[in-house]
């Protein structure tokens, strides 16, 4: 366990090797905060409800995207993905790790990071802008929030540890990730507008889907709009998820390094 | 001037031999643009036709900010992607090369890998544009549409000027992403009208990284909703911008240690 919280450190200590590239980055997160805040801000000038959204929901569901894409989507096992190809894998495998606990402790320092910036920026909008903030009423939802949050990082962490791995196979990994782990994964998670604004239709599409179980899922429990039996769906469809990424990216890791040739290594 | 785009064209054919080499990668960018571009106007449709208007503007006028926003950012795209080459050229040292050939030392490094997969999704782009402005949800006056082809061309000088101050930090620092993807973040904030915007919000917009000059100005001169003076800000802006991201460059230039030579 010390190894792997020494992993943790030494990531956020990496960090602050490249200050200047973490700040640009966070500079980044709060670009795309301001622009989706200022956007819903405009839609509902004097309106005080919209797609069954207050107007305190709905900027509570902005400031909440913010903060789960911190502590849910902030990965570094995307890294993965270059160390394979560069041989650099190597040098991991010859250590006594094991790769999914290398690879989380690393992500968890990178959500560590992030949520304590996440924390301070948001702070800065809110005493500025001084918007209403939705608070739960019900002292069980703030536990079921936590569950959820939990299921997200897992699931997240599966997903993006297998796409990682597929570059076992592909050299270029970049397009899959990007359409998966980007494009597919933040519309659909809810992570651009809450996706029960899309036709009902559509909707059902994506909850069969593992992405709205990141982002849109948890703060639709933060906003008490999901009802008891929504809830058990939406958890029995995350955990279907859960164990389908985590059986499919110990199976490609097991194959994959049977196949691995260390190119550059 | 005809023999770089002579050039440029030469260039253009290579980069898109090489992208069509890797079928794959190419068709999953492509899916990707295109999901991207129908979820956001499927977004906007539902959202702005439901309130009626954002920011005092029909739907109608927000869907035609959002086709300019991605005319301008594929069209810079599809123009300028040699910039995110560009830190591999000069950390390996291979700029050298580029810098002895007969050719204006900016080409490469700016226009010296265009992205086929932008030019495939512009194409479909422009022709639903004329689709949309044909239709007559907008009424465009020839005026209107003069203006915003000059305004359009202005608009990616300033982009061009940009991609090039880009280049020249790169030479200085080696660094380059943070401040590519910086700029496209900003542009992505003109994905919606700029006036929704807070005053000193906008200030930044039109000062800093441009993005009113690049896409909310054009797009207002389409509408005829543009007030005059944004066509003379416009020039200056533009003449401000590319005759300091030449100095910068030149600047730059003198200071290139040929890193890994």
């Amino acid at each position: 366990m010390k190894k792997y919280f020494l992993v943790a450190k030494l990531t956020i200590q990496e960090y602050f090797e490249y200050r200047l590239n973490f700040l640009l980055w966070r500079l980044r997160n709060l670009v795309s905060f301001l622009t989706l805040f200022f956007f819903w801000l405009a839609i509902f000038g004097i309106k005080e409800e919209i797609f069954n959204y207050e107007k305190s929901q709905l900027l509570t569901y902005v400031l909440g995207v913010a903060f789960l894409r911190s502590i849910v989507l902030a990965s570094r096992s995307v890294d993965l993905s270059g160390q394979i190809r560069s041989g650099e894998l190597t040098r991991l495998m010859v250590r006594p790790f094991g790769m999914l606990e290398y690879w989380f402790s690393r992500d968890l320092a990178d959500k560590i990071l992030n949520i304590s910036f996440t924390v301070m920026e948001m702070g800065l909008i809110l005493t500025i802008f001084k918007f209403p903030v939705y608070f739960p009423a019900n002292l069980i939802t703030y536990f079921w929030f936590f569950i959820f949050v939990i299921l997200g990082i897992l699931l997240y962490f599966y997903i993006s540890f297998t796409i990682s791995v597929v570059t076992f196979w592909v050299d270029e990994i970049w397009a899959t990730r990007w359409l998966f782990g980007i494009i597919f994964l933040e519309f659909f998670a809810g992570a651009f507008f809450p996706i029960d604004v899309l036709p009902n239709w559509l909707t059902r599409l994506i909850y069969l889907t593992p992405f709205p179980y990141l982002i849109f899922s948890p703060l639709k429990i933060w906003l008490e709009q999901l009802t008891g039996p929504m809830m058990i769906r939406a958890i029995l469809i995350c955990f279907v998820w859960l164990i389908f990424f985590w059986r499919l990216s110990l199976d490609l890791w097991r194959k994959g390094t049977r196949n691995y040739g260390a190119y550059g290594g | 001037m005809k023999r770089i785009i002579k050039v440029w064209l030469r260039m253009s054919s290579m980069a898109a031999q090489a992208q069509l080499l890797t079928n794959w990668a190419g068709v999953m960018f492509l899916i990707g643009k295109i999901v991207r571009f129908l979820m956001f106007l499927l977004f906007l449709f539902i959202v702005v036709g439901s309130v009626g208007s954002l920011a005092g503007y029909r739907r109608e006028q927000v869907i035609l900010f959002y086709l300019i926003f991605n005319l301008v950012d594929i069209a810079s795209q599809f123009l300028f992607r040699g910039v995110y080459q560009f830190r591999t050229s000069v950390v390996s040292g291979n700029y050298d090369i580029d810098l002895v050939r007969p050719l204006p030392s900016f080409l490469i490094p700016v226009f010296g890998w265009m992205d086929f997969q932008d030019f495939i999704t512009l194409l479909p782009l422009i022709v639903y544009l004329i689709y949309f402005l044909s239709s007559g949800f907008i009424s465009v006056s020839l005026l209107g549409l003069l203006t915003f082809l000059v305004l359009f061309l202005n608009g990616l000088a300033l982009a061009f000027a940009f991609h090039l101050f880009v280049c020249a930090t790169c030479v200085l620092t080696t660094q380059i992403d943070p401040l590519v993807w910086i700029y496209r973040d900003l542009t992505n904030m003109a994905r919606f009208p700029t006036d929704i915007y807070q005053k000193g919000i906008q200030l930044v917009l039109t000062l800093t990284v441009p993005v009113i000059i690049l896409i909310t100005v054009p797009a207002k001169a389409l509408m005829g909703a543009l007030d005059q003076k944004w066509i003379f800000v416009s020039f200056l802006m533009s003449g401000f911008f590319l005759i300091g991201s030449f100095k910068f460059w030149w600047y730059a230039l003198k200071r290139y240690s040929s890193a890994s030579s």
